[in-house]
Order: structure tokens, then C-alpha cells, then sequence
């Protein structure tokens, strides 16, 4: 996944021959697109494992709520797509000449809040997915324009934060980023058992 | 039985005569717009499609919640033939916008907040009824897009909100406080009535071709597997 977000840093380099100027206008949006790929691949593999050992009935069978399976896949996609990030941060930093200061610490909160809400919709529609014909190819139809709100809103504030902005126009983003993760967490929690039904 | 065949006689000449009235109503009767022009009769049926858009994805959510909740199939059916009829009505209001925009506008298309939600919300509906086409293995297919039916709907007005958080300094699509004459009140309902007797008429029928469908599907399978019926 790390390195697949970093080949797209590449070409996204070579498409629009990034650097200097043209970072703080499309840096961003670069940066995400790249964790939104590494997210897509990552969660064609979430249930990959149950479904060719047939565990997800194992998984059902055990006693217990089923929001506690969607918990625990969230969990472990948040963390993988963060531990991505992290991985591929530096690199941008270096591709892109962009010299660190105190901007990192905000940088960090808007990745984890925007890896919170991919994370938080993307488990749930994995789930979804992983039982239909097309699933690779579906997920990604199904999901993107699904979570475009919150990609919005990662794009804008991490703009803002690079632009070292952090005063009321980063605020609205990181509400709407932090209402979105509520939403769909909740969501999930809900509809989760009916997602994965067998 | 009986009152539905009569339902089904008046009907399709009611839908016709009003989408007359309609017409009469945006073209002639409406008075011209002073700064548009003609242009602006396009809002006559660029409006009641958004509204009659809108109810077929609130009619999705219904159905999908409904059919989690019971499992009766036509609660599905009825989620799956409003996306399409919404998918439908929202085409209409992505084709009648541009048209308006050029003149106006200058551009058929802006990345203005209106624009891009309703097209946002487009696209979630068409990638459901992909879903529905693909479909899963074993006969998932109804509870996988009720979930998503239900998601979909949910996620409306968060795509509301960001995109205007987004682009908030280019709000140039016209706002729901306009004032308008009380002639181009007047035939805005009779459009109004119009797609909503029309949005109607297609539901009702797109559900009885479902029925029917599915009732071909069935025998066909029954065909392959060599049973007799």
C-alpha cells in the first residue's frame, strides 16, 4: 500500500509537473488522492481473508454484537492507512520541497480525522463488496463518490494547514470531517449486520 | 383489483393533459422574465425535476429501510425502480442546468455548490443501480443495495454541506428565496403537479414491469433446472 501511494506521488509529479508554486494549490489534493488509492487496495483485502476461508461464519457465529467486527475492521484499516501515511509524509516533504515546521503537528490531526471517516465508510462498504461478483471493481464505484464529502474537506484543510493557517477557516473543515466520521461510525454500527448477513 | 385497472385508465390521459397544461403554463402563460428572458421558462421543469429527483431518492431510502426491516420483496422493488426513476429526473436537471447556464452564465458548466452536489448525488445513484446489475452471489443483491440505499440517502446532505463549506464564495445558482411573480408561482405548481403525477405514473408502471420480470426470471429458472411447473 505505501509503496503503491508513492507511485502515484510519482506520477501525479510527472503528470503535472509538480513543485514550488503549484504545491500549495494542488499538493493536497495530490496527497489524498494518493491515500485514497492505498486505502481502495487496502480494503479490497480487508475481508479477503474471510472469504477464501469461509471464517466470516466463524466471525458471525461468535457471541457478541455485530458492530464489534466492524470496530475491530475499522480499527485495523485506520491504522494500516495510517501507518501509510506516515510512510509516505516524508517522502512528499522531499519530492516536493517542503521544508518541516510547526505545521506538522495540525497535518497530523487532519490525517487522522480524514483517515478516520475513509476508514469509518470504507469498512462498511468492504463489507458490502465483498460478497458481490465485481467486488474490485465495484468497491471503488460504490465508495468514491460516497466519501467525496470528506475528501473535500481533507483537501481544504490540508491546504490551509500547509499554508499555515490554522486560525476559523480550518475550523468548519475539521467539524464537518469530525460530524462525517460520527455519522458514518454510527451508520455502520447499524447497518452492519444486515452487511454482512450470510 | 377493479379500482387499480380504473386508476390505470385515468391515469396516462391525466399525466398527458397535465404535461399539456404544463407545457402552456411555462411557455405561454408565465410572464417573461425581465434580466433572462426566455431562458428562464427552462426553470419550469429544471425545478419540479430536482423536487420529483429528490422524492424518487427519499422513496429509495424508504424502501431500503423497509426491506431490511421486513424483507417483502416489493419494498426492494419499490427502492430499486425509484433510483432509477431518479437517476432519470436527475438526468433531466443535469441536462435542463446547462442549458439554462450558457446563456446566463456564460458556461454550460461551473463548479458552483448546487451543481456539484446534485451531480455528486447523481453519481452515488447511478453506482447503485451498477450495483444492482452486477449483482452479488446467491441472491444478495436486495440487502446489499438496501444498505447502500440507505447510506446513499443519509449522505445527501453531508455532500450538502461540504460542498458549500468548499466553493461558499461561488454561490451564483439562484436561491430558493427569489421572489417570483404569482403567475410564474402559478405555473410552477401546475409544473409541479405535472411531474408529480408523471414521476407517479412511471413508478406504478416500472413496478408492475418489475413484477413482471421477476416472474419471467422465475420461470426460467425453473426452465434450466428441469423442474416441471
Amino acid at each position: 500500500m505505501s509503496f503503491f501511494s508513492l507511485l502515484v506521488l510519482l506520477v501525479f509529479n510527472f503528470s503535472f509537473e509538480l513543485g514550488g508554486a503549484a504545491l500549495h494549490e494542488i499538493g493536497p489534493g495530490v496527497l489524498w488522492s494518493a491515500f485514497v488509492f492505498a486505502c481502495l487496495l487496502g480494503l479490497n483485502r480487508s475481508f479477503a481473508d474471510e472469504r477464501e476461508n469461509h471464517s466470516l461464519d466463524a466471525l458471525l457465529m461468535a457471541p457478541g454484537d455485530r458492530g464489534a467486527i466492524y470496530l475491530g475492521k475499522m480499527a485495523a484499516n485506520l491504522i494500516f492507512l495510517l501507518a501509510v501515511e506516515l510512510i509516505c509524509l516524508p517522502f512528499f516533504a522531499l519530492f516536493f520541497n517542503l521544508s518541516p515546521g510547526f505545521f506538522i503537528l495540525p497535518l497530523l490531526g487532519v490525517l487522522v480525522l480524514g483517515s478516520a471517516c475513509l476508514s469509518a465508510a470504507g469498512t462498511l462498504f468492504a463489507a458490502l463488496s465483498s460478497t458481490m461478483r465485481l467486488r474490485e471493481l465495484l468497491l471503488p464505484l460504490l465508495l468514491l463518490p460516497i466519501i467525496l464529502p470528506a475528501l473535500i474537506s481533507c483537501v481544504k484543510a490540508t491546504g490551509l494547514v500547509l499554508d499555515n493557517q490554522f486560525g476559523p477557516a480550518l475550523y468548519p473543515h475539521l467539524k464537518m470531517l469530525a460530524v462525517y466520521a460520527i455519522v458514518f461510525v454510527t451508520l455502520s454500527l447499524m447497518l452492519f449486520e444486515y452487511a454482512i448477513e450470510e | 383489483m377493479k379500482k387499480n385497472i380504473l386508476v390505470d385508465k385515468i391515469m396516462p390521459p391525466l399525466v398527458c393533459i397535465s404535461m399539456l397544461m404544463a407545457l402552456a403554463a411555462a411557455l405561454l402563460y408565465a410572464p417573461t422574465e425581465k434580466v433572462m428572458g426566455d431562458t428562464q421558462r427552462i426553470f419550469y421543469f429544471h425545478v419540479p425535476a430536482a423536487i420529483s429527483a429528490f422524492i424518487c431518492f427519499f422513496l429509495v431510502f424508504i424502501g431500503s429501510i423497509q426491506y431490511l426491516r421486513t424483507r417483502y420483496a416489493h419494498w426492494d422493488r419499490l427502492a430499486r425502480c425509484a433510483a432509477e426513476l431518479g437517476v432519470l429526473f436527475g438526468l433531466i436537471v443535469l441536462v435542463t442546468g446547462p442549458l439554462w447556464a450558457k446563456p446566463i452564465w456564460g458556461v454550460y458548466w461551473r463548479w458552483e455548490p448546487r451543481l456539484t452536489s446534485m451531480l455528486i448525488a447523481f453519481s452515488i445513484y447511478v453506482a447503485y443501480l451498477m450495483l444492482r446489475t452486477q449483482g452479488a452471489s446467491g441472491g444478495q443483491t436486495p440487502r446489499i443495495a438496501s444498505v447502500l440505499g440507505i447510506v446513499a440517502f443519509i449522505n445527501v446532505p453531508l455532500v450538502h454541506y461540504s460542498v458549500d463549506l468548499w466553493a461558499a464564495d461561488q454561490q451564483l445558482h439562484p436561491q430558493r428565496n427569489v421572489d417570483l411573480q404569482p403567475e410564474m408561482l402559478y405555473a410552477l405548481y401546475v409544473c409541479f403537479a405535472a411531474f408529480f403525477l408523471l414521476l407517479a405514473l412511471l413508478l406504478r408502471r416500472r413496478i408492475e414491469l418489475a413484477k413482471i420480470e421477476e416472474a419471467v426470471e422465475k420461470m426460467r429458472q425453473r426452465l434450466a433446472t428441469g423442474m416441471d411447473y
